[in-house]
């Protein structure tokens, strides 16, 4: 399970790394079709477009530090036909552009692509200011938006390339500056909008996405030791959210947590809340952000202090086996 | 061929003529509605579908057409009417101002034939602009990108992103024309937050400029002609015009941004139009 597919340069040059992957499937994509382009907000090297840059200069369009700019264009240029891939800073392609996102995207339902790096707290030392902890309950909340959480680089690459025959706009967030454990099988072809189980199980449900899919794997492992049989579905995709998976975990299991590095609001969360509320009531507990920002320092550190991690996973999951 | 050109400027002053009429003919449907800024524009629009744009009314997703963008969206009553007179839509469109579940709400719908864009949201028009500008450049199409910007508009720093990004880019197939009636919704523009000097701004971020009277369909079709006017750069025209344009009572107060229209408005409105023939 825990192994990466070596053997094609990609994930070789994606280093482990979301946010490279990405940037390495839409080179890829754009070696097959004309029509597609990057749109970045000073975020090449980021995106893994250095590769894009050299092969299609043109095609790479660098708006500068310019979020709401980089949007706008990316929403003209899908009026004529081309397949726009926007990229940049997780917090500040979401907040800084929220109206061009809002109208200009989603509203009209162009086929936009956002790859937003650095989600979450992976940038954790920066400070508040660049964390992305409600960008999922933004996302969502948009008709027409697709919401996609890559949970490693193989994932990444996978659902990158599956958006350029999505009809519509779609966000995809991805990781920091750093290695993300590998968690989905090498031979796992994810499909937009269906979970992948990875562990079996039917005390209890732990539903993840992003960075903490690696934790709630740990998490699985370790109570499974203590004779906890938990299930583990990843769910790389929050919007359209694969019902079918969720309700039969929460009718076989009974108990669902979910994971994410979000706020508790709104996101992953949220969603499997609203679902589960109206078609099969079911005890729940939530990881997360709670209601603040976080604080400076190592991202583990931080993950850690407010409980986005395998420890916390475990207890939350033994709190609701008293159910 | 004086004559010719005769011909083509009488035309387009009674298409501008028809497209405040039918301004008023959709606000008095709805009741209420942003005549100030539309009326501004009438003259504009006209020049630009009767004259300048190539396109297919017939065919409103013609992949050559050039494209046109209503960055002021609140202006959208005169975009209808304008297409409804270049036969985009039918003329049934300006009963619906404002109706339920209409595509014609005071805000253009990218829904409705001949609309290239949703807008409504200020500041937005011009990045979006770009990028169509951008995607004909792509792929080799010669396609020439319009954008209408208000005044008031300028107020948002997304625009001027995008001002540099153009310059930048040498976009020379894309054309911003900007609507000066100099009022915006609560007063007049120089005491609430000046854009002068305005001319001097575009310079400096790498536009080549061009000001006229909006209203003087001489120089607006000549201005339109001369387009680009440098190839190597974006293209702004600083349209001078008067809000509320034809209409005496509404004519440069900010008090006919947007006001309801009554039968006796209405009325009173079409009379000016007519007397002005």
């Amino acid at each position: 399970m825990m192994s990466t597919n070596v053997n094609q340069k990609w994930a070789k040059d994606a280093q482990n790394q979301s946010r490279l992957s990405f940037g390495l499937a839409v080179t890829s994509l754009a070696q097959k079709d004309e029509k597609i382009v990057a749109v970045s907000s000073d975020t090449i090297d980021l995106m893994g477009l250095r590769e894009m840059m050299r092969l299609f200069p043109e095609r790479i369009l660098e708006t500068g530090i310019a979020e709401q700019n980089a949007m706008g264009i990316a929403s003209g240029l899908a009026t004529t036909g081309m397949r726009p891939y926007v990229c940049g800073y997780a917090p500040f392609i979401t907040a800084r552009s929220m109206e061009q996102l809002r109208n200009d995207v989603a509203y009209a339902n162009q086929p936009v692509v956002i790859g937003a790096a650095c989600s979450g707290i992976t940038l954790a030392v920066s400070g508040g200011t660049h964390h992305a902890i409600e960008d999922l309950a933004l996302m969502r909340s948009f008709p027409n938006m697709k919401v996609i959480v890559p949970a490693d680089a193989h994932e990444a690459w996978h659902l990158t390339r599956a958006t350029e025959t999505i009809d519509g706009p779609c966000y995809i967030r991805l990781g920091g500056r750093h290695e993300e454990k590998p968690v989905t099988p090498v031979d796992a072809k994810p499909v937009v909008g269906e979970a992948i189980q990875l562990r079996g199980g039917s005390d209890v449900t732990i539903i993840a996405c992003g960075a903490l899919v690696s934790e709630s794997l740990t998490a699985a492992d370790q109570l499974l030791a203590k004779g906890i049989k938990a299930r583990v579905l990843n769910m790389h995709t929050i919007k359209p959210l694969d019902k079918q998976s969720i309700l039969k975990a929460a009718e076989e299991t009974g108990r669902i947590v979910t994971a994410e590095e979000h706020h508790v609001t709104g996101g992953l969360g949220g969603a499997i809340a609203e679902l589960l509320a109206e078609f099969h009531p079911t005890p729940m507990r939530f990881v997360g952000m709670p209601d603040e920002f976080a604080v400076v320092g190592p991202t583990a550190q931080v993950r850690a202090k407010y409980g986005m991690c395998a420890s916390n996973i475990m207890s939350k999951c033994t709190e609701l086996l008293k159910y | 061929m004086i004559k010719n050109r005769e011909s083509i400027l009488s035309h387009l002053r009674e298409e501008a003529k028809k497209i405040r009429v039918n301004i008023w003919r959709a606000l008095h449907a709805a009741g209420s509605g942003h005549m100030g800024g539309s009326l501004s524009a009438a003259d504009i629009l006209a020049a630009l579908y009767f004259h300048y744009m190539k396109i297919q009314p017939g065919d409103p997703e013609w992949p050559d057409r050039d494209r046109f963008i209503l960055s002021k969206g609140h202006a959208n009553a005169a975009l209808g009417a304008v297409l409804v007179q270049a036969g985009f839509i039918s003329r049934d469109i300006l009963e619906q101002f404002y109706g339920f579940e209409s595509l014609f709400g005071m805000h253009p719908d990218i829904k409705l034939p001949g609309v290239e864009m949703s807008t409504g949201g200020l500041g937005h028009g011009l990045s979006i602009g770009l990028g169509v500008a951008k995607g004909a450049s792509l792929q080799k199409k010669d396609f020439r990108t319009i954008v209408l910007i208000g005044d008031g508009e300028l107020q948002e720093g997304s625009n001027w992103e995008a001002a540099m990004a153009a310059a930048h880019w040498k976009q020379a197939n894309l054309t911003c024309i900007l609507d000066y009636n100099k009022i915006q919704q609560s007063g007049d523009i120089s005491t609430m937050l000046s854009l002068e000097p305005i001319a001097e701004k575009w310079k400096s971020f790498g536009w080549e400029v061009r000001e006229i009277d909006g209203h003087n369909m001489d120089e607006l079709v000549t201005t339109l002609d001369s387009l680009p006017f440098v190839d190597h750069k974006p293209s702004i025209i600083i349209a001078h015009t008067i809000k509320g344009k034809g209409a005496s009572f509404a004519e440069g107060t900010h008090l006919w941004h947007n006001n309801v229209v009554d039968d006796h408005v209405f009325s009173k409105a079409l009379e000016e139009l007519e007397l002005s023939r």
